[in-house]
């Protein structure tokens, strides 16, 4: 999020379209990974798979079509921090319920 | 634009009246009578939520009270505790930071004027919701626990047992469907849902205001202390509130709908209740004491005249705790079934807790270290805040131990713990507030010699209450029961609490006649009566509607301060001239630009909007019959219809200056 | 903690010609939007929270969400809504660029979508009660995936209400203005967050929830 990256120019109108199918197909590639999974035991790599592909349309959605990309660095920076302190108090939350399922 | 003036001639500093009326105080958008509304409604629940102590105190004044009954002793601790947090110490803390947040930070109002009256009126009508509670709330007895002695007939229900009686945590499952039928909890969950829409409301506007709407050369570190607290509480609120509102769908739903979330007996799990409720209730307790600690750090330095030691200090320490106070919810559950390395890891870091807290306090005694201190009402306020907070603090820190906290854990040491911070330190920090910036709201001086009785009836009254609660509790006392036997020699030592409930009483009396006497008899305050260091000082007592004439240019930190003083050779502090005068150059000199005074339009939106939320609450408690549905409706069309009204409301000018904004939106497209 | 401040600060000088007032120079209702956005993270985290918390927490019953989500169903509503964000983004630009009747099909367009998404989750709430006979007091793990999904809805219906309001205001007006312009841009950062969480929804509750 450089000072140039907010004075570049908004994507057109193609390049909208152009996101939105990339975005179309990793959402594709997710249903798929879900069937594999279940035709063959993926051994527990659909997890991680699943979850990075997930994270890459959360990307691009708040970085293309939400702007931030081209917005003030000082927004991205609470915007993250929301999401960085939701991520950790309720993994703490939820790791400690499955600690709890694990000692039971 | 209709409200666009010139800034008015130098002799005419007031404006045509259409500013006041019954009306004008409903559609107000004005921060300054938003504020003092705000503080007035926190005022009168301050004293509901203190007759609900003293009714407390009445019932343990000796062992085996018979003076309330199980049912309403239960009642009265629980909206004691849901008053004085939600009704008393949150409203009062926006009171402060409506009132003076756009005057400290140089501006006309705050960032979103109509959404600040929006949390206003939603904060208003979320209270009386909660207390509509004493007509409308019933308790029925609890399953399998009929026949108890001491516990509810439905047909000897009164009046005080049909409140709300889980606790202002409404722990689960006791708050649930089974062991708290009736309607009465269910007021407390909606009416604190409501009141947490109130305060997500104001806390947005509160930092765009701190961001975007300060004086030129208002710098971050130039801010005062009361403003970073302001912004601090305000991103603690945005960040909490939102984890309580999910708890309290939940728990709504869990008795409306039957959702099986917290009934152990349906596979739910108690513990995620906790988790949920502390993720909000220890952040909760920095937003209670933060805005204390930052009128303090502006009364401590005016008093002891010399500027605030280590600010910078200040400031970040406070950032700290608000950032650590994320972080040791769980100590709040030491006695719950948490593994080892998790009481182990949140007794660390609630330990840290202490350090930024003890950065704060030094730097208050540094401050007031070789100072001409001068004690009046504010001061006496400021110094108790420093003294109580600090035992509030000390006990606090021995909660962090775990096998310690064990053995603290529902005694009368904890509630001497919170009391100690929350009303020694919180509430004496109101009280320096309220007598300090008293002439800034009315143009005249509290009487000083009121001012020192209520301080040291109060203060008296306060440790008399509280302390003896330390020793109690250590005895084995435990919290919410409502009666104990004599053999416990509790006895003499509560008759000494009940006895320092009433002094503080006696106090709020004090106050209260002086507030009322000093509005229409003080001695008129003038420009700067207490030789003040912030620039909300720099502009007429009481303060007039559109605040700043023109619009100060800030170029130091206590930007007063160095208006009327000079350094001399041996770096003494010497007086320029006297503060009217400075004030009245300022208009030459060109440091204060010109502008013409825009102030936004009053609206009818906020409160027509803020009305459709109470409707909706009750309508989801009686959802089982039409009538509640019907309720649901109606509110939902007219918060929503409110809210399209004033989406095309015509545009009006946020802010002076505010005209900018259509040019920089097309830049920005 | 102090450079971030110092940095910010000189971001304010850069954009010292801000009328009277020191800012960061980010449009007000945009940063008030923003900031709410980030607080509604700690709100569907705190609902994905309990989801994950009670998802296997049968109690006995014989239904239990995982088991009977239908996933080529579920991954076309997604789809619908991920291509929500796509009509919305245009109608964005085409304010941008003075197109006001491609601003109203692009709105109208998102509504739409958005309104089939919701007669999705409809259809689908049906079928988990009436066929599946899971409702929302079943078992912990029913109730919170009705918590969650649903509270995601009325997100999404408070979107569409929104999107209508804006293309009725267009229709009657001729046009959005520039100050309308914003509450575009608003509405759509609203509409943009509520796809997100749904792609997270998806993912943890239907996808991985389902294994």
């Amino acid at each position: 999020m450089t000072d140039e990256a907010h004075h570049a120019p908004h994507p057109t109108t193609g390049q909208y379209v152009k996101i939105a199918i990339v975005l179309a197909v990793v959402t594709a590639v997710e249903v798929a990974l879900f069937y594999i999974d279940e035709a063959v035991d993926m051994a527990g790599w659909d997890g991680p798979l699943l979850i990075i592909l997930s994270f890459f349309k959360f990307v691009v959605v708040i970085g293309w079509f939400m702007h931030l990309r081209f917005e003030k660095p000082l927004l991205s920076r609470f915007f993250a921090g929301g999401f960085i302190l939701a991520l950790s108090l309720y993994g703490i939350v939820v790791g400690s319920f499955l600690v709890g399922l694990i000692t039971r | 634009m209709t409200a666009t003036a010139e800034r008015p001639s130098k002799t005419i500093f007031r404006r045509p009246e259409t500013t006041e009326g019954f009306w004008s105080w409903i559609t107000t958008v004005d921060h300054k009578k938003i504020g003092i509304m705000y503080g007035y409604a926190a005022f009168v629940f301050f004293i509901i939520g203190g007759l609900e102590a003293l009714l407390l105190r009445i019932q343990l004044a000796g062992p085996n009270g018979d003076f309330l009954t199980a049912a309403e002793y239960n009642a009265m601790f629980s909206t004691h505790g849901l008053t004085m947090i939600f009704l008393f110490v949150m409203p009062v803390s926006a009171a402060f930071m409506n009132y003076l947040l756009p005057l400290m930070v140089g501006a006309r109002d705050v960032a979103f004027p109509r959404m600040n009256a929006l949390s206003w009126w939603i904060f208003l009508f979320g209270a009386l919701f909660t207390y509509s509670v004493i007509f409308f709330g019933d308790v029925t007895p609890p399953l399998g626990v009929e026949g108890v002695p001491g516990n509810i007939d439905p047909s000897e229900q009164t009046l005080l047992g049909g409140l709300p009686d889980g606790g202002w945590f409404l722990y689960q499952p006791n708050a649930g469907p089974d062991f708290s039928p009736g309607t009465a909890v269910d007021f407390a969950l909606l009416g604190l849902q409501i009141l947490g829409i109130a305060s997500l409301i104001s806390s947005v506007n509160f930092i765009v205001t701190v961001f975007n709407m300060r004086a030129k050369g208002m710098r971050l570190l130039r801010m005062p202390v009361f403003i970073w607290m302001t912004l601090v509480v305000a991103f603690l609120l945005l960040f909490s509130l939102p984890i309580i509102a999910v708890a309290l769908f939940m728990g709504t739903f869990d008795r409306a709908f039957g959702t099986l979330f917290f009934q152990a007996a349906g596979g739910g799990d108690p513990i995620l209740w906790q988790h949920l409720f502390w993720l909000f209730g220890h952040p909760e307790v920095y937003i209670l004491i933060l805005p204390a600690m930052g009128i303090v750090s502006e009364v401590l330095p005016v008093f002891s005249r010399k500027p605030l030691f280590g600010y910078a200090a200040i400031v970040f320490a406070g950032g700290g705790i608000a950032f650590l106070g994320f972080g040791v919810w769980a100590h709040h559950m030491f006695a719950s079934a948490l593994t080892p390395v998790a009481q182990a890891a949140f007794g660390l870091s609630t330990m840290t807790i202490a350090i930024p807290t003890g950065i704060k306090i030094f730097n208050w005694l540094a401050t007031m270290w070789g100072g001409r201190i001068r004690f009046t009402t504010p001061m006496l306020f400021a110094i108790g805040f420093v003294a109580m907070f600090v035992i509030g603090g000390l006990s606090g820190v021995t909660h962090s131990v775990v096998p310690s906290d064990w053995q603290q854990t529902d005694t009368y040491y904890i509630v001497a713990h919170f009391h100690y911070v929350l009303f020694g330190g919180s509430i004496f920090g109101i009280f320096a507030g309220l007598y300090y910036w008293f002439p800034k709201l009315t143009g005249r001086m509290m009487n000083e010699a009121l001012g020192k009785t209520h301080f040291w009836i109060q203060f008296i009254g306060f440790n008399l209450t509280f302390a003896p609660m330390h020793w109690l509790g250590l005895q084995g006392m435990v919290r919410r029961t409502w009666r104990y036997a004599p053999e416990t020699n509790f006895g003499p030592w509560n008759l000494a609490v009940t006895i320092g409930a009433f002094t503080i009483a006696l106090g709020i009396l004090v106050f209260m006649f002086n507030w009322t006497w000093s509005k229409r008899k003080g001695v008129p305050s003038g420009l700067d009566p207490w030789d003040a260091r912030t620039i909300e000082w720099t502009i007429p007592n009481p303060t007039p509607h559109y605040n700043f004439a023109d619009n100060p240019h800030v170029t130091s930190l206590d930007h007063f301060w160095h208006m009327k003083y000079d350094e001399d050779d041996e770096g003494r502090a010497v007086r320029k001239d006297n503060a009217d005068e400075i004030v009245a150059q300022l208009d030459y000199d060109g440091k204060n630009p010109k502008a013409p005074i825009h102030l936004p339009n009053p609206s009818y939106f906020p409160i027509l909007m803020a009305a459709g939320l109470p409707l909706i609450a009750y309508g989801i408690i009686y959802h089982q019959g039409l009538a509640g549905k019907l309720l649901i409706a109606i509110g939902a069309v007219i918060t929503i219809g409110s809210l399209l009204g004033w989406g095309m409301e015509p545009l009006e000018e946020p802010h002076d200056g505010g005209g900018d904004h259509a040019e920089e939106m097309a830049e920005a497209h | 903690m102090a450079d971030v401040i110092e940095a910010a600060e000189t971001h304010a000088e850069d954009h010292g010609g801000h009328g009277e007032h020191e800012s960061f120079g980010i449009d007000n209702r945009k940063l008030g939007m923003w900031l709410f956005l980030s607080s509604e993270f700690l709100f569907f985290g705190a609902l994905i929270t309990n989801y994950m918390v009670y998802g296997n927490d049968t109690f006995g019953a014989t239904v239990v969400p995982r088991e009977i989500y239908d996933i080529p169903f579920t991954s076309v509503s997604s789809f619908v809504l991920l291509m929500s964000s796509l009509t919305m983004v245009l109608a964005h630009h085409s304010l941008a660029t003075g197109d006001q009747n491609g601003t109203r099909t692009w709105l109208l367009a998102t509504a739409l979508l958005g309104s089939i998404f919701l007669g999705g989750q409809v259809f689908e709430f049906y079928e988990f009660i009436n066929v599946y006979g899971m409702t929302l007091t079943t078992n912990p793990a029913s109730s919170a995936f009705f918590m969650l999904t649903g509270f995601h809805g009325v997100h999404v219906a408070i979107g569409v209400i929104m999107l209508m309001s804006l293309f009725g205001m267009s229709r009657r007006q001729g046009g959005l203005s520039e100050g309308h312009g914003m509450n575009l841009e608003l509405v759509g950062l609203y509409w943009h967050f509520v796809d997100i969480i749904w792609i997270v929804i998806f993912t943890i509750v239907y996808l991985l929830g389902a294994v």
